[in-house]
């Protein structure tokens, strides 16, 4: 059994720092943070690195490379900026079900661009999922002669303002679920952005559907198939937001423990006292298990071999890691922790918003009990 | 042989009290200063005409001669609204004025407690350095004998009111080579030369309140403005401030608590989630049973200790076992209320994560949960 990463691996992951050191400057970072706004010129070098798409195939633009090493590239990232990092990691979200169900020709026309930095990608997953909440009303998909009429309104949906086409999952009656893709500007296609706590680089907005016409060429995969497609986008994008908050949770850590090194108070560094050391050393345990936990569920999915169970566990621990990691981070910065000039003040609203995205402890643990005893039965002794 | 663990007549009237004025005078207000993050100034005027800003100061001095109890409900109250605009207000009748009550001289309360009382006059309190925050006896702000008084020098830091204030309860040393020697409390007025407002700082949470770093250049106070001059007695009075602050924090936790339990019960009984309302969910009835045990033990806590600090009996041990047990208790209130919503939880306008970013400061002043350790250990004479 090998846990270390081969030569390979290893200078991708510090090409990735090396780009994010580089670019992610934090008075860049406060701007945008302030504004809502999205680093164009950032997310364009990343692409000009190959930093987009680094598992597509190479004739779809990417390196041919796993999600492992993707997982690898995001946590590299995010560990420089929350912020820079969830912005690169989402740009292509939906790019999971293309690769996976989607047409030849449609893996030509959506992928290319994505890596290239000329097209950005954004998806709204299902109603019984809980981007919807109680306001939301069904996307409908009603089928004609020539296509699909769509009504509804997505919430909640990040990259939405600026996104090039979005994939949705829509209730077709009779059919069940389907994947159908909508573009930017197409007649009643309206985007309402909204303001968030976190990750505030990555603009979220919600999109109110009217009478949208969808051709038969913007159907993924075949009707029925909406449930498989989705389930398949929340356990690769799952791993990819399990990488950011790895990325995030160590990136706490590292300015927790610059400033622990340096801060002194009662004639001593922080780092000196007892209960600062623990703080630091409890960190590093679950960074290390998180790490443990993130790298082997990468691996087992580009072995297909990946359970539901196993990227919950994970999801799970790495949620908890990161809001425990960047709240001591914060206790260790003190006052100075809670004053927007320190970057330690946007670590933490980008960690709880990271942390939504990887769902509720209820959700996993769901998840994990349905793996380890089965589905719940309401008839059941 | 009895026990009374209920706020009695008069506290539940002006708990009531407190509630219409907060609804009325506050809640409009909630919205427009998050944003713009400025204090609306002239609530003080508003909440001093109420009798609410002062609250244990004597009628000799325009205040309502009311008690700890009393002060702890209102802020409360006013925390449930916003911690924000708690935050200003609460310095007003807690820190920037506790010195002048409790050891101040005849004249300096006559001259500071009326106007602060009827919110004609804003006060803060600065002793939080740049380079000394959790140790205070690190103070670097020297005053030095000059004619009759004193001159200032030095940075205050994350000073609440700060540049809004009228007049600032100020904490220096008289003996700077003396670690935490020659500590004295002096209050001085805004206007006065060589007192600047050095920058208005931005914050995580309580957007509403200010915060400022204050600059002290050859700022001359006279001697009648020193508050606990003789020998140790400075430390005393400040002591005595924290104390009772460190009380009030159990108060303003379980204010901010109350509230996200109350934005949560909404979300899991209108929020459904496969078909059945979140609170089917029996993990979730889970949830809200466990946050419900935490609200209730935090305002018991801090009652509690309001009650002994009006009995005369609160010990700085009492203190800051209310104040770690109640700001550490809020965290997980209000980190449960926003894991709960997911992503709506952290869209703006949704209340939960001003709760998140608000209450993540309690942590921090008056003592870090990791000072209130300190104490507590230390208290118990380990």
């Amino acid at each position: 059994m090998d846990f270390s990463l081969s030569a390979k691996q290893k200078n991708l992951q510090w090409a990735a720092g090396e780009f994010a050191r580089g670019e992610f400057q934090p008075d860049l970072a406060m701007k945008l943070d302030q504004a809502g706004d999205f680093p164009e010129s950032v997310w364009k070098k990343a692409c000009g690195l190959g930093l987009i798409g680094v598992h597509y195939p190479r004739e779809f633009g990417g390196s041919g490379l796993g999600i492992f090493e993707t997982v690898l590239v995001t946590e590299a990232l995010s560990r420089v900026d929350a912020g820079f990092g969830n912005v690169l990691a989402s740009v292509d979200a939906g790019s999971e079900i293309i690769l996976r169900f989607g047409t030849p020709e449609q893996k030509e026309k959506i992928l290319p661009p994505l890596t290239k930095g000329d097209r950005r990608l954004s998806v709204a997953a299902s109603e019984t999922e809980d981007e919807s909440d109680f306001t939301s009303s069904p996307t409908k998909a009603e089928k004609r002669t020539d296509g699909y009429i769509l009504r509804g309104t997505r919430r909640f949906i990040p990259n939405a303002p600026f996104a090039d086409r979005f994939i949705l999952l829509c209730h077709e009656p009779g059919e069940g679920m389907v994947t159908l893709m909508v573009g930017k500007g197409q007649e009643g296609v309206g985007v309402r952005p909204i303001e968030k706590m976190g990750l505030r680089l990555t603009p979220s907005g919600d999109i109110d559907l009217r009478e949208v016409r969808v051709s038969f060429e913007n159907r993924v995969g075949r009707e029925g198939e909406g449930g498989l497609h989705f389930d398949h986008y929340h356990q690769e994008r799952g791993l990819r937001n399990i990488a950011e908050a790895l990325g995030a949770a160590q990136g706490a850590f590292d300015r927790a423990m610059q400033y622990g090194k340096q801060r002194e108070q009662f004639g001593r560094r922080l780092s000196q006292f007892q209960i600062i050391r623990h703080k630091l050393a409890e960190m590093a345990a679950g960074l290390n298990v998180v790490r443990s936990l993130t790298y082997r569920a990468a691996g087992d999915y580009d072995r297909e071999r990946l359970t539901p169970g196993s990227l919950a566990i994970a999801r799970m621990e790495a949620r908890n890691v990161l809001v425990r990691s960047v709240d001591e981070a914060l206790q260790i910065f003190g006052g100075y922790g809670y004053m927007s000039d320190q970057e330690i003040e946007r670590c933490y609203r980008d960690a709880w918003a990271l942390a939504a995205e990887l769902g509720t402890e209820e959700e996993q643990k769901d998840v994990i009990a349905r793996e380890i005893l089965g589905p719940p039965s309401v008839n059941a002794k | 042989m009895t026990m009374f663990f209920e706020l009695s007549d008069e506290h539940k009237a002006f708990q009531e009290r407190v509630r219409t004025v907060t609804k009325r005078e506050v809640t409009p207000l909630v919205e427009e200063s998050e944003r713009s993050e400025v204090f609306p100034t002239h609530l003080f005027r508003i909440l001093g005409r109420e009798g609410f800003l002062c609250l244990r100061c004597p009628r000799e001095y325009d205040g309502p001669g009311s008690d700890k109890v009393s002060e702890c409900i209102f802020v409360e109250e006013i925390n449930r609204v916003c911690a924000g605009i708690g935050s200003s207000v609460m310095v007003q009748g807690g820190l920037a004025t506790d010195p002048v009550l409790l050891s101040g001289s005849k004249e300096l309360r006559q001259r500071y407690l009326p106007p602060a009382a009827r919110g004609e006059k804003i006060g803060a309190f600065a002793l939080t350095e740049p380079n000394a925050g959790s140790d205070v006896g690190g103070i670097q702000t020297t005053a030095s004998k000059e004619g009759e008084g004193f001159l200032l020098n030095g940075t205050k830091m994350f000073i609440t009111n700060g540049t809004i204030c009228d007049f600032v309860t100020v904490a220096a040393t008289t003996e700077p080579g003396r670690r935490g020697g020659g500590i004295t409390l002096f209050v001085v007025d805004s206007d006065s030369p060589g007192f600047s407002v050095t920058r208005k700082l931005r914050k995580l949470g309580n957007h509403s309140s200010d915060t400022g770093e204050l600059s002290f250049h050859d700022c001359y106070v006279p001697r009648e403005k020193g508050i606990g001059t003789g020998e140790g007695e400075g430390l005393k009075v400040l002591e005595e401030t924290l104390k009772s602050g460190r009380i009030t924090y159990g108060a303003r936790s379980t204010g901010i608590g109350q509230a996200a339990l109350d934005a949560t019960f909404s979300c899991v009984t209108q929020c459904w989630r496969q078909g059945a309302p979140l609170s089917k969910s029996q993990a979730i009835r889970f949830a809200v049973a466990e946050m419900v045990v935490l609200v209730e033990t935090m305002r018991t806590m801090a009652y509690r200790g309001a009650w002994l600090y009006d009995q005369g009996m609160a010990s700085m041990k009492d203190a800051s076992v209310v104040k770690l047990f109640c700001t550490e208790s809020v965290q997980q209130v209000v980190q449960k209320a926003v894991a709960l919503q997911k992503r709506s939880g952290l869209v703006k306008e949704n209340p939960v994560q001003r709760f998140l970013r608000d209450a993540r400061l309690f942590k921090i002043p008056e003592g870090t949960s990791e000072i209130q350790h300190l104490i507590i250990a230390k208290e118990l004479g380990l």
